[in-house]
């Protein structure tokens, strides 16, 4: 999952992007109102931590820029303001959560989970495709009822490529999916994380299309 | 003896007084005056009678009848030349009443306690005198006085109760403002009524909505500066808790280490948020400046000695201007307060692009009006525009919000005012920013 953090503060930001990538989400962290609407009119997010205090542009014009676009990203606004009309400008600007500082590290990724699920249109944090199980919310991976222990990295992979069973994702979208800006990235991680999985999972649930990319589910016909 | 507070009571017992005094007055004056006439007329009746008695020669029967009249206030006494009484309106009482010795013309004399007015007339043969007491003419006097004092001290208590009710419908008014005031909460500062409330009164009222106004613009002040507290200090608050989980989920050693190190980073600035809320707190108007003999060169040298170790750390170059000694009176803990978040306000912002650190220059000099201080820098500056909003609790410049409480400013303009003196931005020479303190000397 890649997520855009949108925080001014540095102490609050640095220790967010690392909390996040300690998840194996990738972040990417901007500080200021202009490079946020930069961020997201180049690249797809599944999800944006919005601070409303912001330099330059306001939080707030930020998601209603957003929106205006037809941009239906994930929002959720993290704020200290309080007031309950900021609240419901937030949500009426077109945040999906609202969330006030000081926040547990905790309770942010449940609602992270919570609105990213909401918006693939479903009721539960789990995924599963045929006898795979991914649950985002307790981290776990089972198959056919055995549990599986992966990686940070592998986990997300797993969880990018599950979220659409059979859509093929190609080596640099998953590679978006697992690596904020200014992370090192060897040139063949993915191969290696697909390659981990399969000793971890079986060889019959996780396929490559060469050149193309890589899916889950039953193997496509050639 | 307790003075007396009450205005209807003071004017009611003034009034009796008042009236008191003008019956006297009155009183005596009529007495004086009926008494003067009494005493013309009756002498005048005196002498009359005793002239006619003695030109007369004998006295008619039916006059004697008349004189002798005990309802008659006067008595008469013939006496022959060689001092047997030939007459007297009083028989039987006669040597007692008048003194057989012939005094002539007006006189007073003593009778039993009693004070007669006389009047003598002799003839070659004989004395007449005629006598009047002298208490017919003080009764006369004393009931002319009694009908002129009696319409005042009838009227006085009522002038008085009518005062009482009058001075009570006045004052109504402003038992309703403190009626008002009474019903009100702590917190409802709004000014009390004034309408239909007498000239007089409207000064006090007036002067007192004025000071409910100016507490409740520092009340509102107050607020919003917790919840502009309460609101800044979330921020810290919210990285700790990031930084506490981080600490909890380090997977290793290192990861640990360098996590509490951003733990520690933390709480340091949490607590100098707390320092700097207390710092203003304390220099706030009405915390009154601890007043000392100081000495303001010494106080810089401190507050440079406090910033070296992070001047250092930047590689910022701080230069001082200062007198061997500059003694003032002052709050030496509050003034370094001052210094202090001068200098690091000039270090976090005083670096031109391109150059290692901050270049930061402090002149303090002795001027007429006080103390002169002045901080240079050499960074962006203040645009002119911005200056007036500077001074704004946790006002921030527009990219560094994160290393700042965004109060300094605040607390340099609140010391100086505590000090009586003003604070100033302008331009360096340098086209960074120079902060202006002008401290009296007092």
């Amino acid at each position: 999952m890649r997520i855009l953090l949108v925080e001014d503060d540095t102490m609050i930001g640095e220790s967010l992007r690392e909390a996040l990538r300690a998840q194996g989400l990738a972040a990417d962290w901007v500080r200021d109102g202009r490079a946020a609407d930069a961020a997201l009119a180049s690249e797809r997010f599944d999800a944006v931590l919005l601070d409303l205090g912001l330099p330059q542009r306001s939080g707030l014009d930020v998601l209603r820029a957003l929106r205006a676009r037809g941009n239906a990203t994930p929002v959720i606004v993290v704020t200290a303001r309080d007031a309950l009309a900021d609240k419901v400008a937030g949500l009426d600007a077109g945040a999906d959560d609202y969330l006030l500082k000081p926040f547990e590290l905790d309770e942010l990724l449940a609602r992270l989970r919570a609105v990213v699920r909401r918006q693939a249109g479903r009721a539960t944090s789990a995924l599963v495709v045929a006898d795979l199980r991914l649950d985002a919310a307790t981290r776990e991976v089972s198959r056919g009822g055995r549990p599986v222990l992966l990686s940070a990295r592998e986990f997300a992979l797993l969880e990018a490529l599950m979220e659409r069973p059979g859509a093929i994702l190609s080596r640099a979208q998953l590679e978006d999916r697992l690596y904020g800006w200014g992370e090192e990235l060897e040139s063949n991680a993915i191969s290696v994380y697909v390659h981990q999985l399969r000793k971890k999972l079986g060889d019959d649930v996780l396929h490559t299309l060469r050149g193309v990319g890589y899916y889950v589910g039953p193997a496509k016909e050639r | 003896m307790k003075a007396m507070r009450s205005l209807r009571l003071r004017l009611f017992s003034f009034l009796l007084a008042l009236a008191a005094v003008v019956a006297a007055v009155v009183g005596s004056a009529t007495y004086a005056s009926v008494r003067t006439e009494a005493d013309e007329l009756f002498d005048y009746q005196l002498r009359q009678m005793a002239l006619s008695l003695r030109d007369q020669g004998r006295i008619a029967d039916d006059e004697r009848s008349a004189l002798a009249n005990a309802e008659f206030d006067y008595v008469v006494q013939v006496w022959s030349i060689d001092g047997v009484q030939l007459y007297s309106s009083l028989p039987g009482r006669q040597t007692a009443l008048l003194p057989a010795r012939a005094v002539l013309g007006f006189s007073n004399v003593e009778v039993d306690g009693h004070t007669w007015r006389v009047f003598g007339a002799a003839t070659p043969l004989r004395v007449v005198q005629v006598g009047q007491p002298l208490a017919v003419r003080r009764r006369l006097a004393a009931e002319a006085a009694g009908r002129s004092v009696l319409p005042v001290l009838v009227a006085a208590p009522a002038v008085a109760l009518a005062m009482w009710w009058l001075v009570g419908l006045s004052l109504a008014p402003l038992a309703r403002v403190a009626e008002a005031a009474r019903r009100r909460g702590a917190a409802a500062l709004d000014p009390l009524p004034t309408a239909a409330l007498p000239s007089e009164m409207q000064p006090l009222v007036d002067a007192f909505n004025a000071l409910l106004g100016r507490l409740s613009a520092a009340f509102d002040a107050e607020r919003a500066f917790i919840a502009d507290a309460a609101h800044e200090l979330r921020t810290p608050l919210t990285a700790l808790r990031l930084q506490i989980g981080l600490v909890r989920d380090a997977p290793d050693a290192p990861a640990r280490e360098a996590a509490l190190a951003r733990l520690r980073a933390g709480v340091e600035r949490a607590v100098h948020l707390v320092e700097q809320l207390l710092a203003l707190a304390r220099a706030e108007p009405g915390a009154g400046a601890a007043q000392a003999t100081i000495d303001l060169a010494l106080v810089a040298r401190q507050a440079l000695a406090d910033a070296e170790p992070l001047a250092a750390a930047q590689g910022a170059q701080i230069r001082l201007d200062a007198p061997e000694a500059l003694p003032m009176q002052g709050d030496a803990a509050a003034l370094r307060s001052l210094l202090r978040n001068l200098v690091d306000n000039a270090l976090k912002h005083g670096r031109r692009d391109g150059e290692a650190g901050a270049r930061v220059a402090l002149a303090l000099r002795s001027a007429a009006e006080g103390a002169v201080l002045e901080v240079d820098d050499a960074g962006p500056g203040i645009a002119a525009a911005e200056r007036e909003h500077a001074f704004e609790r946790f006002r921030r410049g527009d990219t560094s919000r994160s290393e700042g409480s965004g109060l300094g400013l605040a607390i340099v303009q609140a010391v100086a005012r505590q000090h009586g003196g003003s604070v100033e931005l302008g331009s360096s020479a340098e086209g960074g920013l120079r902060v202006t303190v002008r401290l009296p000397r007092r």
